[in-house]
């Protein structure tokens, strides 16, 4: 019988364009490998960051209060935004993964911590801010489908953040291999 | 007869880079935990600073440092759709064990907070 299982791997970033080569370890009895995810925290604290911060909705309607009267109805209406406005998402890395017995990456990814314009999904505006942790997607993995015969994963991550803000960031790179096992 | 119900635990996190470990009990008429959601009262510092491993009937379904983020599901996601799909797991003896982590990340300053682990579980209904 075939079980899931997932294994995890910290990359630690120092230094401004780092990169890291690495290798994640499956276990002996592992099948296939069937999903990847990646997860991050800041280690530390600097002003250069600001990616995470994540945007607030300006309130455009008033919540109505009780014995307060009811806005009027066209105070919903959506106004049309600038283009201007939309930020692109802060870019913290790449990440690309392959497996030993084949050739080419099975895996590669640009790493983003958070979704700039998550405010804009919300129309309503009313007052509720907007963040990851409120108003975000379930996570869920992104499916590959790799043989595991050889169950040693040579990974490879390049450093953006740092760069682009040009100062040294410590952060984390958390990888998540998801993999089918035999009982 | 088998109907649906929902189960939660929660934890108290009142020190910055601990972590706390606890054992909860399922009702014995629970016959198959179908999925696993993690809240808090401080949604932020649950996203960004926690990690945990839950393991049921002694069985790791989430390993040590698997970030509470991958569990959580924000209002944009359909209540039907919010929780992890475990695919309908048998509790063995009830046992549900969470090890959670705390650790400091640089957009958060701690305070203590809730952390909530739900359980989507069906149950007898007679015993």
């Amino acid at each position: 019988m075939m079980k899931e299982g997932v294994i995890i791997t910290k990359i630690s970033i120092k230094r401004q364009g780092e990169r890291k080569h690495f290798q994640i370890k499956l276990p002996n009895d592992t099948k296939f490998i069937i999903g990847v995810e990646y997860g991050g925290r800041l280690i530390s604290k600097s002003d250069a960051i600001k990616f995470a911060v994540a945007p607030i909705a300006a309130p455009t309607i008033e919540p109505t209060a009780l014995g307060k009267e009811y806005p009027p109805l066209d105070a919903g209406t959506v106004e049309e935004r600038p283009r201007g406005l939309f930020k692109r998402n802060q870019l913290v890395g790449e990440l690309k993964l392959q497996s030993s017995e084949e050739s080419n990456w099975f895996y590669s990814t640009d790493v983003f911590v958070a979704d700039a314009n998550l405010s804009y999904g919300d129309f309503s505006n009313a007052g509720f801010n907007v963040n990851d942790y409120t108003h975000g997607n379930k996570r869920t993995e992104e499916i590959v489908k790799v043989d595991a015969e050889s169950t040693i994963i040579q990974g490879w991550y390049l450093d953006a953040l740092g760069k682009t803000q040009k100062v040294d960031i410590n952060y984390e790179v958390t990888i998540y291999v998801w993999i089918n096992v035999e009982e | 007869m088998l109907k649906a119900t929902k189960k939660r635990f929660d934890i108290k996190i009142t020190q910055a880079n601990s972590t706390v470990s606890d054992t909860f009990e399922l009702d014995k008429n629970i016959v198959k935990v179908h999925g696993v959601l993690v809240t808090s009262d401080k949604d932020d510092l649950l996203y960004y600073r926690g990690t945990q491993k839950i393991e049921i009937n002694k069985e790791e379904f989430f390993p040590d440092n698997y970030e509470s983020k991958l569990l959580m599901s924000g209002i944009n996601v359909a209540p039907k759709q919010r929780y992890y799909d475990l695919g309908g797991v048998a509790p063995g003896n009830g046992r549900v064990q969470i090890v959670y982590k705390d650790l400091d990340d640089g957009r958060t300053v701690f305070t203590a907070y809730r952390v909530s682990l739900y359980l989507d579980c069906e149950m007898e209904d007679e015993l």
